[in-house]
């Protein structure tokens, strides 16, 4: 049985005194490509941050690749895309190149030195994203998509066996969405990376992600999307025409 | 006068060296500063040294080691301004204000209380860059040799938090250990540096020379050379300005910088948009 | 609303009642003075004894060109009998405490009223060119007047006669001291003359600010400082250069320093001669220890007069 890269279990989550996420559970498995959608407010990105180990959940138990969060060390095995970055400074004089380079970051010990074989991976990974023209340029001077490719480059970079991404297309057009999702299939089918993607758009989830999760501050549903489409128990919940739109997308 | 004449004083020599090191310890330190808005931290501290030593001299510590008995209480007031800005989910600016408030004031109320001070508490606090000492100078050198050490082998760290501490986060990055490093080396070139050349200058050197760089770098690596460098030139062309032109030292290494920041400000303006 | 106005009337009554009480010796009450810097301080206890309570505004250590009244300070001097003051130049803010807030009863004392006062310009007439970095906070006079002995005699007689005028019950008293304390600065005025008449060289510099003028003019001494009248504005370079010349011009060996502040400038300058330093003390203010060990005006002038006879080579 291939080893679960993330489990949760029982996780539980408040913000200022509002439960954001109360009792979750669901494992992850190699190769998985997992959605996870639901309303604005449902504790997505929460989720996800608790399995990063950027907050402490208030009840539960986490674990990234068999230890707990605060413990893992090998952080260059998971690639993170955040939903925005907190401070975003558009002048921010920083290259494409350089903030590729962070990526490689989760793999070094102190003193934290540049190898040559950081240069080979950042090499390889400008050219996979398509940016390797742009590397000298600031991060302010570019275009929404090719910021979000930069920033898809830098989780790429340290080849990472789990990908992580909170809503990495809602500030995208269609075109370019659609280019990422590709990007995306490419990365799971070929790569084998397990991909964990956050996100307001189930039609994509449907296209794409083998297995999807809806959250709403719990588990509404957990498993695939022709499953989902069968089930009377979604259909009870999200009302007949709302799962039939979602479903005939497809 | 002549000009060769007077750079073959030693205290003008004294001068450019200490100058010239702390002004790239500054101005390096600086860079991290602007970007993370905590760029008033120098001014800051130097309230919080002021309200240090008093309290070192109300508990009657010689005169000659004040500026040391405060470090420990201003490395301690760096750490509240970090804690601050985490907690009480405050910008470093109004983390800075309440820290340096609360350090001004609790010097002149220790000076009230203990009735004045025994000496002029300026005179002793803050340097002044045509008054560098020989141990000013061994002062400035190690000092500069700390932070350069400090910022090589935290460079990665340094950089992956001032972009998106979150992100650094999520790359197995302890941020609060390095931001406590941060805050900490800066209380103590603050405090040191202020001892040799002053605080008008240790301010400015924070400040200035990393805006600059900011304008015209095509690169973070790139941005921490030009900081260094304009701060190291508006130093060197400050003093030879207040030489020929019979200025004061340190206010013409002030306006040095301001100059080169408006040079620079001027060139982006009017080269042609990429 | 009359019932108001009845008890503000009979409060506004009440405190103009207790000012009036103010500083005048009734009974078994002494003379209340009070004095902003040091030098009157201590020419008023040596006129008044213990016949008289003096104060000193200035807490020790603190230097008086930046002292600024806090409204204690003010309360204080609305209740004494007597306010000495040195002269609008050293203490501007005296003269516009007085405007607003003096108390009927007290007798404000300009200590320096009939001095001969030199002028900036008259001073730094021998001087080479700087550009004006001597400030010009004192109005262009220089205030520094306690320091020559004959100027302290006239000091000395505007206290006496202030404090005969509110306590005349004691004049004789007051008449003694006072004629006591004439001889001693008559001797001390011989001592300064003796002592600096046959030195090596006139010259003396000075890494403070400039409050030596009198003294130097007294004595027949050319006096450099490296700051102006005020100790604000930092020495240009060429200003730093210019006095390093000097000194090895002049073959000084000697450079002086002052008192409670950092001894930076002259310390700068002596390591660019191999010059030694001494202080050279201007008796704004003293120090605890120094207050502790009982230093007078006297007893400090004598210092200097040793130091400088030291530092000029004299005799």
């Amino acid at each position: 049985m291939p080893l679960d890269l993330v489990t949760v279990e029982g996780l539980s989550f408040s913000y200022n005194a509002a439960q954001v996420l109360r009792d979750v559970s669901f494992r992850v498995g190699s190769g998985d490509y997992l959605g996870i959608v639901g309303p604005n407010g449902s504790g997505k990105s929460t989720l996800v941050k608790a399995v990063l180990g950027l907050v402490r959940p208030d009840g539960g138990k986490v674990t990234v690749f068999g230890a707990p969060p605060e413990q893992f060390r090998e952080w260059h095995r998971v690639g993170y895309l955040p939903q925005r970055l907190k401070f975003f400074n558009p002048a921010f004089p920083a290259t494409v190149e350089e903030i590729v380079r962070l990526g490689l970051l989760g793999g070094k010990r102190f003193p934290k030195r540049r190898s040559a074989g950081d240069d080979e991976a950042v090499e390889r990974t400008l050219g996979y994203m398509g940016i390797a023209e742009i590397r000298r340029k600031l991060i302010g001077e570019l275009s929404g998509g090719q910021q979000q490719r930069t920033l898809l480059a830098r989780a790429l970079v340290s080849e990472p066996q789990l990908l992580i991404l909170d809503e990495p297309t809602t500030a995208l057009d269609p075109e370019t969405r659609e280019n990422f999702y590709q990007l995306l299939h490419h990365i799971n089918g070929e790569h084998g990376t397990t991909i964990v993607l956050v996100t307001h758009d189930t039609w994509s989830i449907g296209r794409y992600a083998s297995r999807f999760l809806y959250v709403d501050k719990r588990i509404v549903f957990d498993g695939t999307f022709d499953a989902f489409c069968q089930s009377e128990e979604m259909t009870t919940f999200f009302g007949e025409h709302a799962q039939h739109a979602i479903c005939h997308q497809h | 006068m002549a000009f060769t004449e007077i750079l073959g004083y030693g205290f003008i020599q004294r001068a450019l060296v200490a100058g010239t090191l702390i002004a790239v310890l500054c101005s390096v330190l600086g860079v991290f500063l602007v970007l993370r808005r905590l760029s008033l931290i120098g001014d800051g501290l130097a309230h919080v040294t002021f309200g240090s030593v008093a309290l070192a001299l109300f508990l009657r510590v010689n005169p000659l080691f004040v500026t040391v008995a405060a470090i420990p209480l201003v490395l301690l007031s760096s750490l509240g301004i970090l804690r601050l800005t985490d907690r009480a989910r405050l910008y470093g600016d109004a983390a800075i204000g309440i820290v340096s408030s609360l350090g001004i004031a609790s010097g002149v109320l220790l000076a009230s209380v203990a009735g004045g001070f025994n000496i002029d508490l300026f005179s002793y606090l803050f340097g002044n860059i045509l008054a560098v000492s020989t141990v000013d100078l061994l002062v400035a050198g190690a000092l500069f040799l700390f932070v350069v050490l400090v910022v090589s082998l935290f460079y990665h760290d340094l950089f992956a938090i001032t972009f998106d501490e979150e992100l650094a986060e999520s790359s197995g990055i302890n941020t609060g250990a390095i931001n406590t490093l941060l805050v900490l080396v800066t209380a103590l070139s603050v405090v040191l540096a202020m001892k040799v050349v002053g605080i008008m200058l240790v301010s400015s050197l924070l400040i200035i020379p990393a805006v600059s760089a900011l304008q015209v770098a095509h690169g973070f690596r790139s941005a921490i050379l030009l900081s260094a460098l304009f701060a190291a030139g508006a130093v060197v062309a400050g003093i030879f300005g207040s030489i020929a032109l019979n200025l004061p030292a340190g206010a013409s290494i002030v306006a040095a910088n301001f100059l080169v920041l408006a040079a620079v400000f001027l060139c982006r303006k009017l080269r042609p948009h990429a | 609303m009359g019932r108001t106005v009845l008890v503000i009337l009979l409060l506004l009554a009440l405190v103009a009642g207790c000012s009036r009480e103010a500083g005048k010796p009734a009974g078994g009450g002494r003379l209340t003075v009070v004095t902003t810097m040091f030098p009157l301080y201590d020419f008023c206890r040596a006129i008044g004894g213990d016949r008289v309570d003096v104060s000193l505004l200035l807490p020790p250590g603190v230097e008086p060109h930046s002292f600024e009244p806090r409204p204690e300070d003010i309360l204080r001097i609305s209740r004494a009998g007597l306010f000495i003051y040195t002269n609008r130049y050293m203490e501007p803010w005296a003269v516009d405490i007085l405007k607003g807030a003096g108390g009927a009863a007290t007798l404000p004392v300009d200590a320096g009223a009939g001095v001969a006062y030199l002028s900036e310009e008259e001073e730094h007439g021998g001087e080479e060119e700087h550009g004006g970095e001597h400030g010009h906070g004192h109005g262009g006079m220089d205030p520094h007047i306690w320091l020559s002995p004959a100027n302290a005699r006239i000091m000395v007689d505007n206290i006496l006669a202030a404090m005969v005028k509110q306590d005349p019950a004691n004049r004789e008293f007051y008449g003694k001291n006072a004629a006591a304390y004439r001889e001693k600065l008559a001797r001390l005025d011989e001592e300064f003359r003796t002592g600096l008449a046959g030195c090596r060289t006139r010259v003396f510099l000075h890494g403070g600010h400039f409050a030596f003028g009198y003294l130097a003019q007294r004595y027949g001494l050319h006096y450099v400082s490296a700051y102006g009248l005020s100790a604000n504005a930092e020495p240009t370079p060429g200003r730093m250069a210019e006095l390093v010349r000097t000194m090895k011009r002049e073959g000084l060996r000697y450079i002086f320093y002052e008192e409670l502040f950092s001894p930076k400038t002259a310390d700068t300058i002596a390591r660019e001669t191999g010059a030694t330093l001494l202080k050279l003390h201007g008796i704004h203010n003293l120090t605890r220890e120094e207050l502790a060990g009982g230093a007078t005006y006297l007893s400090l002038m004598e210092q200097n007069l040793r130091n400088l006879e030291a530092g000029l080579s004299c005799r």
